[in-house]
């Protein structure tokens, strides 16, 4: 029972820990990054287009890489020269994910809002791989903002873009890269939900994980290791919300719905506690803090 | 507001809202779809007869609420994206009173279902302002998560509590027929528009009067505009966040007084059927303005009718292209202090060139 937990809490955790990690490239350059979700969505939905027309896997997954990496491009770009609040052109981006993905699929595939199914031998069957690579993810990154020139960069643009400017270096394109990098990143998240966690994209399958992986970087204070530990108590509420579904608590039945609340509850229990003593990159969501 | 600034804006509106109209049909040629023909679908299911205007005023209605909720918040200085969720409460609640009470005659009981969906949807919305204030939580993540939260609330009640016992949908019993709100078939032929409608004209003129005349606009606007002079005049910021998020939510709830009250006279799930967040593009384009929201609002509810057609009437689109220009219009209002530098300096450039 309790080994079965963590089983499923590791597989749930993957698509959480590379949002949250992607999102943390980008919010610690200052560009918020609510539009993870999008980035979810977008990258699942062509990593699973993708092998169903081609039939390659690979080529599948490489899809939904540079999709997000696309994505990324076209929010960086919009958000740093539009110059307007990042945190409404990222609900654009959100709406645009809920509205564009059923369009192309009608026209791909005569289908409302999902690929077709795919073949056992069309997706991953080692969802500890995906761990494995989140895992190396998370390490890179703590090494990545420690110990390099590039993540000491990121972190000045997120902190005091000033710093960056004195030095001749342009703000913007140390943020644009970061947020390029991070959603390629978030993109494994959305690869892995339609390639492994499930076969082929269906509408929403994301189901809110951007918002959970935002808030538990939020949680872990904008650094990967407390980041990635919040996914993965994130994950657990989620897995214990699934041995519960269909299960009476007291002799009463639950309806599944009610049950599937709990990691949003969860998530909402935790801000409220913890918020208050973190404090986000300054220069976030600002041309200049 | 003086005359040029209001200009200045509804041009700046008008720009985004053809901008994202353009480049949606450009993705639908993209696609294989004639621009021409999927414009042609739309007005015509739009707008083509007097039951087709009334669905698109129907559409409408909740619209201008939403939209009221969002702009209300944005005064305020918040982001409000939990319409969705406030309004699912709110209707939830409304049905239930409608359920419990089923006898009441319609001078009461209409009210009461208001206020009660008010009150719930208020709540609702307060208890993330409560979050943003108290606790340090964005207020954007904390809607979010209660959208989620809602919807399962909302699927509990009315799959688990209130649930007709003759009906294989997840939908309420039928509500007290004291608790319809009339429709107005002079105006909307057969369609479901119904006097909602003039709730939403009354809410946005009392909005205008609020924060044109009143101290709580004042205040709220203090919030939004300058919370440091605010405070330091001695009015509480917090209390300003929470009070905005209430009034935020209430009025995001009164938007499920049409579809409930008025159209099916029971809540289904899933009801609210995303118009809290069509209210967010609402509120952007309408600049937050009470007849900038009337006519985006308006607008939008045009493009919802307009766009159901689009499933059957094409062939390489579905009606999700109405969500895609309202995304498209989102982001290019949002991104629109970026334009206007581009077109400045590309004004500025031409006047040089020519002297």
């Amino acid at each position: 029972m309790i080994e079965e937990l963590l089983i499923s809490a590791m597989r749930l955790s993957v698509p959480l820990i590379f949002a949250a990690l992607g999102g943390l490239m980008s919010e610690r350059s200052g560009v918020a990054n609510i539009a993870l979700e999008a980035l979810l969505l977008f990258s699942a939905f062509a990593a699973g287009a993708a092998t169903a027309l081609t039939g390659n896997l690979y080529l599948g997954a490489l899809a939904g890489l540079v999709c997000a990496g696309v994505i990324g491009l076209a929010y960086g770009a919009i958000c740093l020269w539009g110059r307007g609040d990042q945190i409404v052109v990222g609900t654009g981006f959100n709406l645009l994910a809920a509205g564009l993905i059923p369009v192309i699929t009608k026209s791909l595939f005569d289908r409302t809002g999902s690929t077709p199914a795919l073949s056992a031998d069309q997706t991953f069957h080692e969802p500890i791989v995906f761990f494995g690579i989140a895992v190396a993810a998370f390490i890179v990154l703590e090494f990545v903002f420690r110990k390099t020139r590039h993540g000491l960069r990121i972190t000045a643009a997120g902190e005091n873009p000033l710093t960056l400017r004195t030095q001749g270096v342009s703000d913007r394109k140390v943020r644009l890269r970061a947020v390029v990098e991070g959603s390629v990143v978030a993109g494994f998240g959305g690869v892995y939900l339609a390639l492994c966690q499930g076969s082929g994209y269906i509408r929403d399958m994301s189901a809110g994980r951007g918002f959970i992986a935002l808030a538990a970087l939020i949680f872990g204070a904008w650094r990967p290791w407390s980041t990635f530990l919040a996914c993965l108590f994130f994950a657990l509420t989620d897995a214990i919300q699934i041995q519960l579904q269909g299960k009476a608590i007291g002799g009463i039945q639950v309806p599944n719905q009610f049950v599937q609340i709990f990691p949003y509850v969860a998530t909402l229990v935790v801000l409220m506690v913890a918020s208050r003593n973190i404090s986000a990159p300054k220069a976030i969501n600002r041309d200049i803090a | 507001m003086n005359q040029a600034n209001w200009k200045r804006e509804f041009l700046f509106s008008a720009g985004a809202f053809v901008l994202g109209l353009a480049l949606a049909l450009a993705i639908a040629a993209g696609l294989g779809e004639s621009p021409l023909h999927v414009l042609n679908v739309m007005v015509t299911g739009a707008l083509g007869s007097p039951t087709q205007i009334g669905y698109s005023l129907f559409y409408a209605t909740p619209l201008m609420l939403t939209g009221l909720s969002v702009a209300w918040a944005g005064r305020a200085g918040l982001f409000n994206i939990g319409a969705e969720g406030q309004m699912t409460i709110g209707g939830v609640a409304m049905a239930a009173v409608g359920l419990l009470a089923p006898t009441l005659p319609s001078v009461f009981a209409i009210p009461l279902a208001l206020v009660c969906g008010f009150l719930a949807g208020g709540l609702w919305g307060a208890f993330a302002g409560w979050m943003k204030a108290k606790r340090g939580c964005h207020e954007v993540l904390a809607t979010i998560l209660l959208n989620f939260i809602a919807y399962g609330l909302a699927a509990f009640l009315i799959i688990g509590l209130l649930k007709s016992p003759d009906s294989q949908v997840p939908e309420t019993a039928v509500i007290g027929e004291g608790f319809w709100i009339a429709q107005m078939h002079w105006i909307g032929g057969t369609s479901p528009l119904n006097w909602a409608l003039l709730l939403a004209f009354l809410c946005i003129a009392a909005y205008a009067f609020i924060f044109a005349r009143t101290r709580l606009g004042f205040h709220q606007r203090l919030a939004g505009g300058a919370p440091l002079a605010g405070q330091l005049g001695g009015v509480k910021m917090d209390r300003q966040i929470i009070i905005a998020m209430f009034y935020a939510g209430g009025l995001a709830a009164l938007a499920a007084a049409g579809p409930v009250l008025g159209f099916a006279h029971k809540a289904r799930e899933g009801f609210a059927g995303g118009a809290g967040f069509v209210g967010i593009a609402v509120a952007l384009l309408g600049r937050n303005r009470p007849l900038g929201i009337l006519f985006s609002a308006l607008l939008f509810g045009i493009l919802t009718k307009g766009s159901l057609d689009l499933d059957i009437d094409t062939e390489f689109v579905s009606r999700d292209l109405a969500v895609v220009i309202q995304a498209l219009i989102v982001i290019a209002v949002a991104s629109q202090p970026g334009w206007i530098k581009l077109f400045a300096r590309v004004g500025r450039r031409e006047k040089g060139s020519s002297t």
